[in-house]
């Protein structure tokens, strides 16, 4: 089928693509290895993107899905040299450790803040129950949601 | 200007950065167009004997390049850790032992592919007797399991005169704990990309520990090796479960073969149902203490199944009955420990190398001492404690840095508050505090574990460090890097790094048993010394003075009002044609263990941890959360405090998870049957660094990785046994146990209220 949609804000057109597989491994097809493989059942929730907004277990969801939709992935957060603020905040808070599950996180807070920017610690768990980490012990990725939350300088 | 200390301070993990933009190739991500991809032909069930296994179709699957058996293996069909029980095949010879034995690979133009041909194959098992019960594997005429034999491995040790002690005690207990396997679930599954390139097979995989999969791989292969080079891809998490080889023997051999890349990933199924799982143990202990509370005896027999393969289950066997009575004076002691082999799920390392199990049971035991002599098990633990200078159950003298004592008094606070609160709790939830107390060796058992380090510097004064130390996302990068600099008076910022290449680092073991911290810090620290003697010999040259009266940094030298670029000081260097470098070489100071008594000296040093968890139960649903955890670690000394509280942190959440909910099974085929810790059940965990300055440590620091995992689980059972009113005994203590639990609780009060009324 042919597949269009935007991502991380670039238009793509793609001819002949198979929308019966994952969009992750679409994504991943792409090069866009940043969104991560931990279960395949949408359990483990490294594999996070937000489609339209929302925070979506790609390796669930048919690559079709995405027709005419706004995919983003970790690699659109940045711009250029500059970090989003939720990306600064994992790294002042020490919320990285191997960082396998890093860009899931870090999409299912991205579209917490967006709905909610100043979320109370309810709100964060329930914003990352999906998200597992074997690593932190989540409280310094809870910590690093906060400090993002109040940075002055989000930009929307 | 001088520069702060480099130790000591929370710098930024090393590649943070790439981790947070997604930029960072993990194992899993390193596939490349045009690769081959790798897929194994499992065997479903066993133990059988192969009576067929046709391929032909499998082969002529289009896009199917090559199908692999054994008879494809040109060395050493046999890999393992422990050098005198390497047992595994990687591919099937002629029988299978369990269900995930490899028998075919399958290489492929496409994965889809692949698993299209691995349908294909015909593969016909006919059933060979097995055993489960790893008693009965031990008993006559059991199937045979391992290759000489179903015993193991075994291990005692053995002090004073535990008989006497028992007929000497004012307080004796006796108890049963079991303990349930367990899956490191990494949340980045096995990976990597192996190829072939100017005669060498070249194997890029997420491990713990390059030098042996080296070793491994060439053996497996029927090559030097020289032949063989492995590097450590990014690896996203590891626990003990990347120190097997499975998947880069697979890489290795379809290379090697091939001539071309080849990529493979396990899926979460594979990696639950191939990989290595931690040891169930079942513990039996006997332990008594004098009316004050002084502990006189611990006899523990520890049993527990390995499973089908060996891994690294001596050092699990060895370790668990040399920390079987746990971080405290035990005049005599009697611990015999033993594994056997069944046609179980393997089992090997996993964060802690046995003593999370036997910690469940010896705090287990001080609680049930505390309460029969009606001591707070605080204070009973404090009474304990070893102490510097004191004698361990191997008859290791004890330096300066075992702070014990340190650690449990930090708690009190937090222990006092939890109890009260806890003591004022009514109505629908049940509140109980608890401890734990740990010791863990550092490194591996009796045994040399040495590690090498180099450090090189270019003409421009830039410092390159060179480890084999595998960094798993436990900050050991981090960390060395900031002992290189402290040495030698650089920013650590600026140290470049060169990690686990073996064509390009020297051996520095597994990142395991917390060693690297200790170990590989020790060689970096003296590869930097090597260093900074250079230098200063060329500047007490240039300065007409001392090399000892000399202030060396990365500015340079100065000496009795005199200063010498650090750029004049490299090129004099350069001239005189001195290579800027140096290696440092480690051997951690053990001896072997008696093999009747175990008395020894195991390890260099031991870390000392304690933790409180209040735990709470819902005396309804039987839900059970754990709000609070503190958690006092003695790590000798922070390298990076913030890296040292994130183990922490980490820690308590797998212990947590350990204690709770995790068990695994052959039914067990993803994470949504087994379950880890999720942010909703994560405490709010108190982490609390204690400093004991190590005297061997590389500025006085031990480790903890593993040490911030053990306590958690005693402490909640400790909690749990004050909730519920009854002590729990088998781990997980999951919501079936602990519904059991409260159903038990409430006949009890039912009869009492009957034989009352």
């Amino acid at each position: 089928m042919r597949l269009r949609f935007s991502l991380n804000g670039q238009a793509m057109d793609l001819a002949d693509m198979d929308g019966s597989q994952s969009l992750l491994s679409l994504l991943r097809g792409l090069g866009f290895t940043g969104s991560k493989e931990g279960c395949g059942v949408g359990e483990c929730g490294a594999c996070t993107v937000l489609l339209d907004g929302l925070s979506v277990d790609s390796c669930l969801l048919p690559a079709a899905k995405a027709q005419g939709r706004a995919v983003r992935t970790v690699e659109g957060l940045a711009q250029g040299e500059s970090l989003h603020p939720l990306q600064e905040a994992f790294l002042e808070a020490g919320a990285v450790q191997c960082g396998y599950c890093t860009p899931g996180m870090l999409m299912s807070a991205t579209a917490l803040l967006e709905r909610h920017p100043r979320p109370g610690d309810a709100e964060i768990t329930e914003a990352l129950e999906g998200n597992l980490c074997r690593c932190t012990g989540y409280q310094d990725i809870i910590e690093a949601v906060r400090l993002a939350a109040a940075k002055p300088e989000r930009k929307p | 200007m001088s520069l702060p200390s480099q130790v000591g301070l929370s710098l930024a993990r090393r590649g943070g950065l790439e981790r947070v933009t997604g930029a960072c190739l993990f194992g899993v991500d390193l596939a490349q167009p045009g690769d081959l991809h790798l897929f194994a032909l499992r065997a479903g069930s066993g133990p059988a004997r192969i009576q067929r296994l046709d391929l032909a179709a499998a082969r002529a699957y289009p896009g199917v390049v090559a199908v692999f058996t054994a008879a494809d293996i040109p060395g050493i069909n046999r890999v393992g850790i422990i050098a005198k029980v390497k047992d595994q095949p990687i591919l099937a010879e002629g029988q299978t032992r369990y269900p995930g034995d490899a028998v075919a690979l399958i290489a492929a133009e496409s994965l889809t592919a692949a698993r299209a041909a691995a349908r294909l194959a015909r593969l016909e098992l006919e059933p060979l007797p097995a055993v489960s019960d790893p008693r009965q594997a031990l008993l006559p005429g059991a199937p045979k399991v391992g290759e000489a034999g179903n015993l193991l491995w075994e291990a005692r040790v053995r002090k004073g005169d535990p008989d006497g002690a028992l007929a000497r005690a004012a307080v004796v207990v006796t108890n049963t704990y079991t303990t349930s396997k367990a899956e490191h679930a990494a949340i980045e599954p096995e990976g990597g990309r192996a190829w072939w390139q100017d005669g060498l097979v070249v194997v890029r995989a997420s491990t713990q520990n390059p030098h042996h999969d080296r070793h491994d791989l060439a053996r497996l292969l029927g090559l030097p090796e020289e032949g063989v080079r492995v590097i450590q891809a990014e690896t996203g998490g590891g626990f003990g479960g990347k120190l097997d080889l499975g998947l880069q023997g697979f890489l290795a051999l379809a290379a090697w073969h091939l001539k071309r890349p080849v990529v493979m990933t396990y899926t979460r199924e594979e990696s639950l149902a191939a990989t290595a799982k931690r040891h169930g143990l079942v513990m039996e202990y006997t332990s008594a203490a004098d009316e004050q509370g002084r502990l006189l005896l611990c006899q523990a027999e520890i049993f527990g199944d390995s499973g089908v393969y060996a891994s690294y289950g001596p050092a699990v066997c060895v370790r668990a009955a040399v920390h079987a009575s746990g971080p405290y004076r035990v005049p005599h002691v009697e611990a015999h420990s033993r594994l056997v082999y069944t046609n179980n799920a393997w089992c090997g390392a996993m964060r802690g190398f046995g003593v999370p199990q036997v910690a469940l049971a010896h705090e287990g035991q001080m609680d049930e001492l505390a309460q029969r002599l009606g001591l707070d098990p605080l204070e009973m633990r404090i009474i304990n404690a070893l102490r510097p200078g004191d004698e361990t159950a191997t008859g290791q003298r004890l330096g300066r840095s075992a702070g014990l004592v340190q650690c449990l008094e930090a708690l009190r606070p937090h222990y006092g508050q939890w109890r009260r609160e806890a003591a004022r709790s009514e109505g629908q939830y049940l509140r109980g505090v608890g401890l734990g107390a740990m010791f863990y060796g550092i490194g591996n058992t009796a045994m040399s574990n040495p590690a090498s380090a180099r450090l090189e510097m270019d003409a421009e004064g830039r410092l390159c460090l060179f480890t084999g130390a595998a960094e798993l996302g436990q900050g050991s990068d981090t960390v060395l890097c900031q002992i290189a600099a402290e040495t030698l008076g650089w920013p650590a910022q600026d140290v470049r790094l060169v990690r686990g290449d073996t064509a390009r680092t020297l051996n520095a073991g597994a990142t395991s048993a917390s060693r690297q911290t200790f170990i590989s810090g020790n060689a970096v620290q003296l590869a930097a010394q090597g260093l900074r003697g250079l230098l200063l010999e060329q500047a007490a040259a240039l300065l007409g003075a001392p090399p000892q009266d000399i202030a060396l940094d990365h500015g340079g030298a100065r000496a009795a009002g005199k200063g010498l670029p650090l750029a004049d000081l490299l090129r004099g260097l350069q001239e005189r044609g001195v290579v800027v470098q140096a290696v440092g070489d480690y051997d951690p100071p053990t001896t072997p263990l008696d093999p009747a008594s175990g008395q020894g000296v195991p390890y260099p040093t031991y870390a000392f941890a304690a933790q409180a968890a209040l735990v709470e139960v819902d005396a309804d649903s039987g839900l059970t959360r754990v709000p609070q955890v503190a958690a006092a670690h003695d790590v000798g000394r922070a390298m990076n405090p913030r890296a040292v509280e994130a183990q922490i942190k980490g820690g308590v959440v797998m212990g947590l998870g350990y204690a709770l909910m995790e068990e695994y099974t052959p039914r067990c085929s993803n994470l949504h049957q087994y379950h880890i810790p999720t942010i909703a059940d994560a405490p709010r965990i108190v982490p609390i660094i204690v400093e004991s300055d190590d005297e061997a440590g590389p500025f006085g620091a031990k480790g903890v990785g593993e040490p911030a995992l053990i306590p958690t689980a005693p402490a909640v059972a400790g909690g749990l046994a004050q909730a519920l009113g009854r002590r729990l005994f088998d781990q997980p203590f999951s919501l079936e146990r602990i519904m059991a639990a409260l159903m038990e609780g409430r006949k009890t009060e039912r009869q009492k209220d009957e034989a009352g009324s």
